[in-house]
């Protein structure tokens, strides 16, 4: 080490006696600070010549609070980079800063006589537990206690291990754990990289000797949680968003023969006192082209046309409505959307591979399941907070579909980005992103709030503390301990139902059969060996969020949001400013007898889930009524709060909440309600006074004409081309990388799956998907965009998959309808838009046909002059003209 | 930029009062929302660069063995280090201190210590501005490369090209403004997570145009359709179209969809063109290293950047194969492998815009996701094939071009070259810098995202480096 000592000073004096301003402060600030801060021009009135002066501060208050870093202004600027200010002296270094830290951390002593006294402060048992927290938990806490050493509780700390007790009171010089960390066989390295921890720093070594030293005080009983100030008002709380919805009467109209259920009267009311009246009704055919494709994400297929086309009786559209939200199709669509709330992704995000979780589709096949049964909202979000805390589950092997479901539906807050499967990458900061991701997944899909700011101040707009924002990242702690991590592969659990481990045995038989004769040969072929074992299934696992079980770790205000700066503690709690009168307070409770779970998740959902919340159903409804009409009646859908967007038609939010309610928080009913409102019904036909005076469409004067999202636009091309393998549910569909990079959904030996049922990889998402705006999960998306752009074009254009689609629909085509080009053409068309051409439409399709039959011949004697070709050719043609509509701009888009 | 939320209502008069409003729009893409284009945009303050041209070189390049050279590491050899220690990744593999097996020299008027492996690099040295202060906060490829990006160590957030590319848009309107020249050989660690535009819309990401084969992913169609098929399926699709569009008068959406379709057509000839290099000379092609195996692939990548930067693209990045500054072993030869393959190209193109006076309005980045450590790194019985592990603690990147002064060394490491001590340049710094140039503020550079406003630097200090600007 010798080489060391000239190279910082702060490693020189790492063992010595406790930092003082006169021998290792005072030369850094001559150096760095007092070119502005010193005599009496000094910056600010700040003077930093002596300790004295600079706790005496300046115009700003003191610069330093004796052993509060993270009160100590001086210390603040210096670490965030405001001081020294640029182009000044150097910016402090990473070693500067800390040996700053541990000078405040030693109560900023004057000198080292002043240092060496006894410290006046003792820093208290949770700054104690908090070190030990991040630092030391992992191997002497809840799931390990290595060498019998657990630190978790005082008595257990004094207990000690094999080797002795702990800590002795009033004598660190004397304590195990001091001088095992001061030896440096604590913590050991090895571990270390193992765990994922880095080793306490030189203040936090310091404030463990001060405690011990000081005698090692207790926390008082009831001294355990710093109360919470009071800095939520009621007058904060009167907010429209944070008081519950209000059942509204709907407003009369002057017009009311357009009024065919009471959203039309809200929607009317406003569109009246401009002078403007909704759009006509749209023609039958675009309604049911709009009705198929909002409800399932596919249009009609020619059967369902015709016959909606000879219904004469007077409810035929209601009939539709209805059909299609018993379809199995629809909760495909739905359950699409809700992922993206959630932000599902078929990987983790980093590494080889991408890490591809094996067993998310599990939570996908839930919410499909759960929208096609329509389940009730409150059970639906119940099951996906806290499944595993709702009743026993962990001895039911195997289990009922039921229970299946209910654990897998805890995969809602298991869909952030994880990098943890690899150590290097699973430190306590990568922790703590993952359960702030997941707080964001929550707080940004049902909650309709934007709290992320709260991580490191105190929210700007709405009246959100710091405290509140841990309070709520609190409640997922106990699933998520920061402080006792489980990587996903540690998170998996083998459950599943009787028949599926029985299917997946009766498939792995015969291969471990033929596997283990292989391995018995004497000439064994490992390739051959491992080619059968890739063909084994794994044994189903369910990849869910549970609680880790015991005493809870404690959750801490971290200054900044830094997972390293632990502050005040803080008790699992939901935000202060949603107490809306009537509400039943959050209270954890153990959910069952013996269920060794916090039940803070539980109590979560019970609170969210009751019918006067000011946010649940107003948010959902939203959401509902956002992909129906394109646009929210909060058009900030991720956004209740000041800084979002107020709603367009309040009184219409807050009735279609209350009647979600009354209707049993059923979603089918509200699909229903508005898909039958005189509003649905309108026509996309932009008329001149609409335009005028409701340009936006907020007043719904007309229905959006809308671009396919990728799902529905990938779908519709499958439905068309006749090649959709409609099986539901199961393991994802593979991609492949073409050797162009295009990256494609492989299909299988039945066709092509529905895009919910394609592979999401984070890293190598479908190219077409891509193009179209499919979210890269951020954590999740609220709301999807519709760019137009020209690499789409250039996608469906020239990309291979939308032509080898239809080349097996011309191919389908001639061979159902023979040689006749008008009905080819008729076919292909009614196949990709669900309607007959008409005649100037025909014409030009004939017209074109016949010029692509002219050129393919030619164009094939290119690649073969001798193959025989006009039977080819023909294929081809009629190929260019499928392709062509799939590219047309009517395919593409929703009237 | 806040002001981008020009209203649907602005962009519907506009639409409105020109006949074919939509096809005289510079429609590379429109939102449904708000028009988040790619028209030219004003900065916040007079640029010094027009575009960019990034150098990135991923997978760590040694500082050590390239620009900073450390004496004590010769005269400690061996020397084992706890400090160091602490940063491997593997305790097991983790040496003494290595010295650079390159020798350094003193280069050009600045005294730019430039070693052996950067023979070309040394002659340019008063043209570039040193930063061996750099630092990042993470020492495995995944993290860093996403903070080197898009400023955090999480995925899935908004690269700077992309936030250049929405902050300024582009010149050309017939090319993308953010365009990625990956290696044929492979992507980058994080594969096209590297140029993503995340929450910003899609229009903003780095488009990959390939330098083998056609330039862009489906630029022309995969089974080849002879000239007058494509015509006559354009005209197809016109007709179809048109018939569609005249029945939905005053839908700007589908205006700009059948814009879309237009413009596609230009790209293809436009892309096709601007990746030509058979239009240059031969003297061109030999300066940067065509004709020589080893530099050919780099070398037409970096004159296809400089093709691109003349069509006023706004931001050029280039990947390099793999990992090859990724040296865990066998220092010299594999360091060796990566100078050799980009050093030449790199000058040439550095004075292949000085000749064309594009020098002043184009900035050169240069540099990885992180250095590499002191130390040596090797499995126990392998120290012969010694190499360095990941250093994020300092590191050295350069950067020439607009508004650069060139001949700076800024900032310094320690006396092992293991942590920035000096003038410490952080990630956000450097993104900082590099949006200043081109005439952005970083912390105005904002975009509205669930009403929050986000940015490249986050709520992270940073600072603009003034000490390497002219």
């Amino acid at each position: 080490m010798r080489l060391l000592i000239p190279l910082s000073i702060s490693l020189g004096i790492a063992q010595a006696a406790p930092v003082n301003f006169a021998d290792h402060i005072a030369p850094l600030m001559k150096a760095r600070c007092a070119g502005c801060h010193s005599g009496a021009k000094a910056q600010g009135k700040l003077d930093v010549n002596s300790a004295e002066a600079i706790l005496r501060g300046g115009n700003s208050g003191a610069a330093v609070k004796p052993r509060h870093t993270a009160d100590s202004l001086l210390l603040t600027k210096i670490t965030t980079g405001q001081m020294p200010p640029a182009p000044g002296p150097a910016k402090l270094s990473a070693d500067e800063v800390d040996l700053v830290r541990r000078w405040i951390d030693a109560g900023a002593p004057a000198d080292a006589m002043a240092a060496s006294k006894p410290p006046a402060h003792v820093p208290d048992e949770n700054e104690i537990l908090s070190i030990l927290q991040i630092r030391c938990l992992e191997c002497h806490g809840k799931r390990q206690q290595l060498g019998g050493l657990d630190l978790r509780t005082r008595a257990s700390r004094l207990k000690g291990g094999k080797s002795g007790p702990g800590f002795v009171p009033g004598d660190p010089a004397a304590s195990l754990i001091v001088k095992r960390i001061d030896s440096g066989d604590m913590p050991p390295m090895q571990m270390l990289r193992e765990y994922a921890i880095r080793p306490p720093t030189t203040s936090e070594v310091d404030k463990l000797k001060a405690w011990i030293a000081g005698g090692a005080p207790e926390l008082l009983p009831g001294h355990k949680f710093a109360s919470a100030a009071p800095t939520v008002t009621e007058k904060d709380k009167q907010f429209w968003s944070f008081q519950p919805p209000r059942r509204t009467t709907p407003p009369t109209v002057k017009n009311s023969t357009r009024v065919l259920n009471d959203i039309d009267r809200f929607l009317l009311a406003k569109l009246e006192a401009k002078g403007l009246s909704y759009a006509p009704e749209a023609d039958k055919l675009k309604l049911l082209r709009r009705a198929h494709l909002d409800l399932t994400g596919m249009p009609p297929t020619p059967a369902e046309v015709t016959a909606f086309q000879n219904d004469a009786r007077p409810d035929a559209y209601e009939r539709v409505v209805d059909r299609l939200l018993e379809s199995p199709h629809y909760g495909e669509r739905w359950g699409r959307f809700w992922l993206d709330l959630a932000g599902y992704a078929d990987s983790e995000g980093f590494g080889q591979d991408d890490g591809v979780r094996p067993f998310m589709w599990r939570y996908r096949d839930y919410v499909i399941r759960a929208f096609n049964s329509d389940k009730p909202y409150p059970l639906f979000l119940t099951e996906q907070i806290a499944g595993d805390e709702m009743g026993p589950w962990k001895d039911s092997k195997p289990a009922t579909q039921d229970l299946v479901d209910r654990i897998a539906a805890t995969g809602f807050l298991r869909t952030v980005p994880d990098p943890t499967n690899a150590t290097e990458r699973g430190f306590i900061q990568e922790r703590m992103n993952i359960l702030a991701d997941e707080v964001e997944v929550l707080t940004s899909s049902v909650m309709g709030l934007t709290i992320g700011c709260a991580r490191c101040h105190n929210h700007k707009y709405d009246p959100i503390p710091q405290r509140d924002y841990y309070r709520l990242s609190a409640i997922l702690q106990t699933s998520y301990d920061p402080y006792d991590w489980l990587s996903p592969k540690k998170r998996e659990i083998p459950l599943a139902t009787e028949d599926e481990f029985a299917a997946v045995a009766k498939h792995n038989q015969p291969i471990e059969a033929d596997i283990k004769r292989l391995e018995e040969k004497k000439d064994k072929n490992q390739k051959e060996i491992d080619a059968l074992k890739g063909k084994l299934k794994p044994r189903p696992h369910i990849r869910a969020l549970t609680d880790t079980g015991g005493l809870p770790s404690t959750s801490y205000l971290l200054h900044r949001g830094d997972a390293t700066l632990m502050t005040e503690p803080v008790e699992a709690g939901v935000p202060h400013l949603l107490d809306a009168p009537g509400m039943d307070p959050y209270r954890p409770a153990e959910p069952y007898p013996g269920a060794n779970s916090s039940g803070r998740r539980l109590a979560l959902a019970k609170w969210l889930t009751q019918p006067n919340h000011p946010l649940t159903a107003r948010v959902w409804v939203n959401q509902v009524w956002l992909r129906h009409f394109g646009r929210g009646i909060v058009a900030s859908p991720s956004n209740f709060g000041r800084s979002g967007v107020p709603p367009s038609h309040p009184e219409l939010l807050d009735w279609l909440a209350t009647e979600f309610v009354r209707g049993g928080w059923s979603t089918r009913k509200l699909h229903r309600i508005m898909m039958t409102s005189a509003a649905y019904r309108q026509s996309s036909a932009a008329a001149d006074d609409a335009i005028a005076k409701d340009p936006e469409n907020v007043l719904v004067s007309r229905m959006p004409l809308r671009r396919l999202d990728a799902d529905a636009l990938y779908d519709s091309v499958l439905r068309a081309s006749g090649r959709l393998d409609a099986k539901p549910f199961g393991p994802p569909e593979q991609i492949e990388t073409r050797p162009d990079k295009e990256v494609v959904p492989k299909g299988g030996a039945d066709g092509y799956r529905r895009s919910v049922y394609v592979l999401h990889k984070r890293q190598s998402p479908v190219t077409m998907f891509d193009a179209f705006d499919q979210p890269a999960m951020t954590p999740n998306c609220i709301e999807r965009r519709q760019s137009t752009v020209a690499t789409q074009a250039l996608q469906m254009m020239n990309g291979t998959m939308v032509w080898e689609h239809a080349k097996y629909m011309a191919g389908r085509i001639i061979d159902e309808i023979g040689d006749d080009a008008g009905e080819q053409v008729r076919q292909a068309f009614q196949r990709t838009l669900g309607r007959a051409p008409r005649p100037p439409e025909l014409a030009a399709l004939v017209d074109s046909y016949a010029e692509f039959a002219k050129h393919w011949p030619e164009r094939l004697a290119k690649d073969n002059p001798q193959a025989p070709r006009s039977h080819l050719a023909r294929w081809m043609s009629l190929t260019t003209v499928c392709h062509t509509l799939l590219n047309s701009a009517e395919f593409a888009y929703v009237d | 930029m806040s002001t981008n939320h020009a209203s649907r209502r602005d962009f519907f008069s506009r639409i409105a009062n020109s006949l074919h409003g939509a096809a005289l729009l510079s429609l590379f893409s429109r939102d449904l929302y708000a028009a988040y284009d790619l028209t030219a945009k004003q900065p916040h303050h007079e640029p010094k660069a027009k575009s960019v041209i990034q150098f990135f070189m991923n997978g760590g390049p040694s500082q050590v063995d390239l620009f900073d050279p450390k004496p004590a590491l010769s005269r400690n050899a061996g020397q084992k280090v706890r400090d160091v220690n602490t940063d491997v990744s593997d305790p097991r593999a983790a040496g003494g201190l290595l010295p650079s097996p390159f020798a350094f020299k003193k280069h050009g008027q600045c005294g730019m210590d430039v070693s052996d492996a950067l023979p070309h690099m040394a002659s340019v040295v008063d043209d570039v501005a040193f930063i061996r202060s750099m630092y990042g906060e993470h020492s495995n490829h995944e993290p860093a490369l996403f903070l080197m990006q898009s400023g955090r160590i999480v995925p899935a957030r908004p690269t700077m090209g992309a936030w250049v590319a929405y902050g300024l848009g582009t010149e050309n309107r017939n090319l993308p403004a953010y365009v990625v020249l990956d290696d044929p050989k492979g992507l980058p660690i994080n594969g096209i997570s590297n140029w993503q535009s995340a929450y910003l819309p899609p229009v903003y990401q780095g488009t990959r145009f390939r330098t083998e084969g056609p330039p862009v992913l489906n630029l022309q169609p995969r089974e080849e359709l002879s000239t007058p098929l494509v015509e006559a399926q354009r005209k197809l699709l016109r007709r179809l179209d048109e018939m569609h569009r005249v029945e939905r008068p005053r839908q700007p959406d589908l205006d700009g969809r059948i814009a879309s379709y237009e413009l596609a057509a230009r790209m293809q000839l436009a892309a096709s063109d601007a990746l030509d290099i058979n239009q240059e000379s031969e003297a061109t092609r030999e300066a940067y290293g065509l004709n020589d195996p080893a530099t050919q692939s780099y070398g037409k990548r970096c004159l296809m950047a400089r093709r691109l930067v003349e069509r006023g693209v706004r931001f050029v990045q280039l990947y390099i194969e793999g990992q090859i500054w990724d040296n865990h072993s066998n220092l010299e030869s594999s360091l060796r492998y990566a100078t050799t393959k980009t050093d030449k190209p790199v000058v040439a193109l550095l004075r292949d815009l000085k000749a064309r006076g594009l020098f002043d309005s184009t900035l050169l980045v240069w540099g990885g996701e992180f250095g590499r450590l002191p130390i040596s790194q090797a499995e126990p019985g392998k120290e012969k094939e010694a190499g360095r592990d990941h250093g994020p603690s300092g590191f050295t990147v350069w950067l020439a071009g607009a508004g650069i002064k060139g001949g700076t060394v800024y900032g310094a490491t320690d006396e092992l070259g293991h942590k920035a001590v000096e003038d410490r340049v952080s990630v956000h710094d450097f993104h900082a810098t590099i949006l200043h140039l081109l005439g952005l503020n970083n912390r105005a550079l904002t975009y509205d995202r669930h009403g929050l406003a986000e940015r490249l630097t986050d709520q992270f200090p940073a600072r603009v480096v003034k000490e390497v600007l002219a």
